[in-house]
């Protein structure tokens, strides 16, 4: 079996979750001997042909103009950065096509829409609607789109899998140039995002999405439900397959510390959608009783600013720190030296962090808005917004360490049972399930 | 008479690297040593090099009537001696003449004054034994970093031995009908003081070359008439001083060379002492040359030379400063009861004013000076690296 796959964001190309869910997804098909032709927002027209496990980390390329790929084949390359960087696929994604070629998307798209055969089939006209926009995101959003219909025309594959919003424009495109079925994978809704209603042009398009797929994967009954109640789409082509994670760490003796005082760790993006203010909330309150504790809010996002400054004007003094953006091995970095980990997130569909950081042996607290709370037992769990119970959870873990251990170790336990492979068995059965409907 | 009493300011900050929490606690090094040092030698070509040789000249050729006075950090000395030696060399031979005044403050150029007094006298001590050293001078006059100043600054500053003079800022709010040309004491008349006449000295530092200016393209036959007209408005045989104080970094680096401000510079003494009411003095000269009873001036707030507000502002403002200073201070004391030097040497590199100016939120959005002199791209990343190094210095002890 062969899945043509859109998607946004995959290492190194990532700045959250989905980039980690989506290698764990793709690495574990391939173990299942499913190959996937990968298709990521590159400025270059290029693919990556994923055959065999190792294609993960290696991403061999493919231009999908035959010219270009002999270009390529003649390129000398000392590092893969210096490849990536060629086929424009870097740490940040960017802007990849001429604006020209923007220009003709409302043409090109309304050749979708008048064409009869295509008119009654897919909400074209829905997604030219709402894609419109001139923010960088929108942007880009078109141009993934317009590029389509070349990788449906010219790939060879029999199921196409798209990744949250960005990609079901594509998504849909591909589906009516091919006439294969669309499975589209629902990792965070704009509600989650927002915080509560978003961008209604996200909205519509999440819709359409989800409207034309002939499968949705929810990552969790919490995002499952969403996906029910406010989209309002069939019940009967919505799969839950609950994310996981891959990490393999070999229990170290000694717990590595770059502190003298226990450190309490927030990571993931510093966003509305991850509740930073309720971390800091909660740090304030048990500052106040135990000075002797470090808070490290670890990545980037929108409200970083905001947080440094209420954190400041709560005189934090240094026990509340930030790291800037990480990359994957300052990632890994963080978990190792973090005693107490905390997702205060208000909304999250899953939530891989928290896998992470119990696999780090992390006495992990998390937030009952999570896909995450459903899979783990070995974690406390608290209301987002109940940060008075978050203080005092936190503190009985500083206070009592034989607990925190235990409670780190169970999670770690736990947490070795939650891989890929279970979970990519249950989305190969969505495939074949999908495909089946085809036949019938 | 009317004198010009000039003087630079000569200062270069540790900038910090970008310093993560990870970071913390590896022994790491958290200053930028190839920033510093490519900042040191850019400014040494631009600025400090042909600044000094130019002063030379001038110095040479008016056999004394010219004179000027430094006011020299000590991380801007430690680092000529690290990244451009020849600097140090140069303000030696400037030493050499006789006609130059070198001047104390803290040799952090730090906000200790605000914060811890044992901590301020002993870098004032420090700068004092460091220009003794370098230049075999003892400084007499003294100045606060960036001309902070209010009245307990005189009072903590005569308990040194031997100071006897004080520079700080001419703001209006404090002055309100008096002039900063006349020599002042300080509250409790223990000091004489002399005080920026900020509009013609900011006319050299700021808007030498702004097109903008309706006075633009200033020239010397210009800049000199405006000081003869300041002396028409005292008719008597009083000795006045016009303070014009200023960053040394005007010339050749904030004022490229090809402004003309070289040539302003080397044209400006000999048409000033053409004029019999203009000469010039160092800052101590007007322990000797006021021929009246100085008024003493009170300053009960702090005032400082920085932006348009002339207070503490520029460093102490919004959240971050306020948290990052205040966790300064109460981090200093512990790691210098710990003894250990190398931790107090670093520390003290985190006093520098500097470092709290970076954090300024005031200008930033409009690119102000704030910005042109930060090396970070935020307020927030400063604050965030000073941070994460001061927290590393806390987890050394």
């Amino acid at each position: 079996m062969r899945v043509l796959m859109f998607t946004w964001e995959f290492p190194p190309l990532i700045s959250g979750g989905l980039g980690t869910a989506c290698y764990g997804i793709v690495k574990g098909l391939l173990k299942k001997g499913v190959e996937v032709d990968l298709v990521l927002p590159t400025k270059e027209e290029v693919y990556f042909p994923m055959r065999k496990e190792s294609d993960v980390d290696d991403l061999p390329i493919k231009f999908i103009s035959p010219q270009k790929e002999i270009e390529f084949n003649n390129t000398v390359f000392t590092t893969s950065t210096e490849k990536y960087q060629y086929v424009g696929i870097s740490s940040v994604p960017e802007s990849y096509i001429s604006v020209k070629e923007i220009k003709s998307f409302y043409d090109y798209f309304k050749v979708f829409v008048e064409r009869s055969e295509y008119k009654t089939k897919v909400p074209f006209q829905e997604v030219l609607n709402n894609i419109m926009g001139s923010e960088n995101i929108f942007e880009k959003v078109k141009e993934f789109t317009l590029r389509a219909q070349r990788y449906a025309q010219t790939l060879d594959y029999d199921l196409i899998h798209a990744h949250d919003w960005l990609t079901y424009p594509a998504g849909i495109v591909a589906k009516t140039v091919s006439g294969k079925k669309l499975v589209c994978h629902i990792h965070a809704t704009e509600f989650d995002r927002a915080g509560g209603a978003g961008d209604i042009r996200i909205h519509n398009i999440e819709y359409s999405g989800m409207t034309e797929a002939d499968s949705v994967i929810a990552v969790s009954r919490y995002t499952a439900e969403m996906v029910i109640s406010r989209y309002l789409i069939d019940t009967a082509k919505i799969s839950v397959v609950h994310n996981a994670h891959n990490i393999d760490i070999k229990e170290s003796e000694h717990k590595k510390r770059l502190f003298k005082d226990p450190v309490v760790l927030f990571l993931g993006r510093i966003t509305l959608q991850k509740g930073p203010d309720y971390f800091l909330e909660a740090a304030r309150i048990i500052l106040k009783k135990y000075p002797k504790v470090r808070f490290v809010m670890a990545g980037a996002g929108d409200m970083e600013k905001k947080i440094v400054h209420k954190s400041a004007k709560y005189r934090l003094k240094n026990r509340f720190l930030f790291t800037g953006f990480l990359n994957g091995s300052h990632v890994a970095e963080m978990f190792e030296n973090s005693d107490i980990y905390v997702l205060s997130s208000v909304s999250e569909p899953f939530g891989i962090a928290p896998l992470e950081a119990m696999s780090y042996s992390l006495a992990t607290i998390i937030s009952k808005q999570s896909g995450v709370a459903e899979v783990i037992q070995n974690a406390i769990k608290v209301d987002f917004w109940d940060v008075k119970l978050l203080a005092h959870h936190i503190i009985e873990l500083i206070e009592k360490p034989e607990y925190r251990k235990k409670l780190g170790l169970a999670g770690r336990h736990e947490v070795e049972l939650i891989k890929w492979d279970k979970a990519c068995d249950e989305i190969i059965q969505v495939y074949k399930k999908t495909m089946k409907r085809q036949l019938s | 008479m009317i004198n010009l009493v000039f003087y630079f300011q000569v200062h270069q900050p540790y900038r910090i690297r970008n310093f993560s929490v990870l970071d913390i606690g590896k022994g790491k090094d958290f200053f930028d040593d190839e920033l510093n040092g490519e900042v040191m030698r850019k400014v040494a070509n631009k600025c400090y090099l042909p600044t000094n040789k130019l002063m030379l000249e001038l110095i040479d050729k008016f056999e004394g009537r010219f004179r000027v006075s430094y006011s020299i950090t000590g991380t801007a000395i430690e680092q000529f001696r690290k990244y451009c030696p020849e600097v140090l060399y140069s303000f030696r031979d400037l030493a050499k003449t006789n006609c130059v005044e070198f001047i104390g403050e803290t040799y952090y150029h730090s906000l200790s004054f605000l914060y811890d007094k044992d901590e301020f006298l002993d870098q004032v001590k420090m700068h004092r034994d460091t220009i003794k050293k370098e230049f075999g001078f003892s400084p007499i006059t003294f100045r606060n970093t960036e001309l902070i100043y209010q009245d307990t600054l005189s009072d903590y500053i005569w308990e040194e031995e031997g100071y006897k003079v004080i520079l700080t800022e001419g703001v209006d709010r404090i002055l309100d009908w008096r002039s900063p040309l006349y020599s002042y004491k300080d509250k409790n008349k223990n000091m004489m003081m002399l005080l920026k006449f900020y509009s013609l000295s900011d006319d050299i530092a700021f808007r030498f070359s702004n097109k903008g200016w309706v006075e633009y393209p200033l020239t010397v036959d210009k800049f000199v008439k405006w000081i003869r007209d300041l002396n028409l408005i005292e008719k008597g045989k009083k000795n006045l001083y016009l303070n014009l104080f200023m960053d040394y970094e005007t010339f050749g680096e904030h004022q490229w060379e090809e402004t003309g401000i070289f040539e302003f510079m080397r044209a400006l003494p000999g048409k000033a002492l053409r004029s019999q009411q203009i000469d010039f003095a160092w800052p101590s000269d007007v322990l000797q040359k006021t021929n009246y009873q100085p008024e003493s001036i009170s300053f009960p707030e702090p005032v400082s030379w920085a932006d348009m507000e002339r207070d503490l502002s520029a460093w102490r403002e919004n959240d971050m400063q306020y948290n990052a200073l205040e966790t300064f201070y109460e981090i200093l004391p512990k790691i210098k009861a710990a003894g250990d030097p190398a931790l107090i040497e670093m520390a003290r590199k985190l006093s520098t004013s500097d470092h709290y100016y970076y954090m300024s939120t005031k200008y930033f959005q409009d690119g102000d000076v704030h910005k042109y002199f930060s090396p970070y791209g935020a307020p927030e990343t400063g604050y965030r690296n000073f941070m994460n190094a001061i927290t590393d210095l806390e987890e050394r002890i």
